[in-house]
């Protein structure tokens, strides 16, 4: 079975993309295919130089990059988000693939789950 | 900070870019009015599909978190001290 | 140990700077555990996984497949981990290392 986790709201302002990412990393942790699309105002998520410091939260921009070590098979974004909130590639994170049509890369998983 | 602030309305959002609060304050900013982003708001910056009024300033430790530093320049950054004082300047304003 | 640093109820640190090898030795001490080189490693590789992803690894689960990237199948196993970290590893390595109690486990 896998599993597509959708995070479409930004980032810092709720706690419900942190869910999502808890969710990813608990079915990584016991070997389940899982993936995640950010969306939207979900691809904020993916900015570097991200330093949440200041407003006593963790960086999410870390969090996510224990993805992979954790085993979640893929880190998906929107393509047309992406080009509205981070025209230049370099203010994005390395080792995203971007998708051009949401529709279709939701028909490829058997469980798709939106954050929130 | 921008000295002509102070005449208008002071707007002060927290709503992200496509949320109904968020395009509901824009479409009521008026010539004098001012604008602080803050939280989500400040994504307003980057984003391509927003016209922002001239008037917009926010608050910096929210455009760190989000890896905005250089989205905004040095003078539409503020602390949340300089946030009190144009509460204090603006004789009208609205939290959306 | 005439100032320890003060902690929580199930021994985490309630100030994460307060933290030092000394601390480390005091608070494995409790749960009978001598610092060994060992120990040292699984120690030093939490808290760099710490610093690079502001997190502890959530779970016992992923605790052991981080150190599992980091190194090695020899050292990233369950067995290995419970021997050095008696108890839920991930909880007693992360207590001694000094960081926050990992989210997931009970």
């Amino acid at each position: 079975m896998t599993t597509l986790i959708v995070i479409d709201q930004a980032p810092y302002g709720s706690w419900a993309g942190r869910e999502a990412l808890d969710m990813v990393f608990s079915l990584a942790a016991f070997d389940q295919p899982a993936a995640l699309l950010f969306m939207g105002n979900g691809v904020n998520w993916l900015r570097t130089a991200q330093n949440a410091k200041g407003i006593g939260q963790k960086t999410v921009e870390k969090n996510l990059s224990a993805a992979p070590l954790f085993g979640v098979e893929k880190i998906f974004a929107e393509h047309e988000a992406c080009k509205r909130f981070m025209p230049d590639t370099n203010s994005r994170l390395a080792d995203i693939e971007l998708v051009a049509s949401v529709k279709d890369l939701i028909t490829r998983y058997d469980h798709v789950v939106f954050a929130g | 900070m921008n000295q002509s602030l102070g005449t208008g309305t002071l707007h002060i959002l927290n709503k992200a870019p496509g949320h109904p609060r968020f395009i509901a304050c824009l479409s009521a900013l008026s010539g004098q009015d001012s604008l602080v982003l803050i939280e989500d708001a400040v994504l307003a910056l980057p984003d391509t599909d927003t016209a922002l009024p001239e008037h917009t300033v926010a608050l910096e430790l929210d455009l760190d978190a989000r890896g905005l530093s250089g989205a905004a320049k040095t003078d539409q950054k503020i602390s949340h001290q300089q946030l009190v004082q144009l509460t204090e300047q603006h004789p009208r304003i609205i939290s959306w | 140990m005439t100032d320890s640093p003060a902690r929580n109820n199930e021994g985490f640190l309630e100030d994460a700077s307060r933290w030092n090898p000394e601390v480390a030795d005091e608070i494995a001490s409790e749960s009978d555990i001598s610092l060994s080189e060992n120990h040292w490693e699984i120690i030093k590789f939490l808290r760099t996984f710490y610093a690079e992803h502001e997190m502890s690894p959530p779970s016992n689960r992923l605790f052991v497949k981080a150190v599992r990237e980091a190194l090695g199948d020899e050292k990233g196993n369950s067995i290995y981990l419970m021997q050095l970290f008696p108890g839920t590893p991930a909880k007693t390595a992360c207590r001694i290392a000094g960081l926050p109690r990992p989210t997931n486990c009970l």
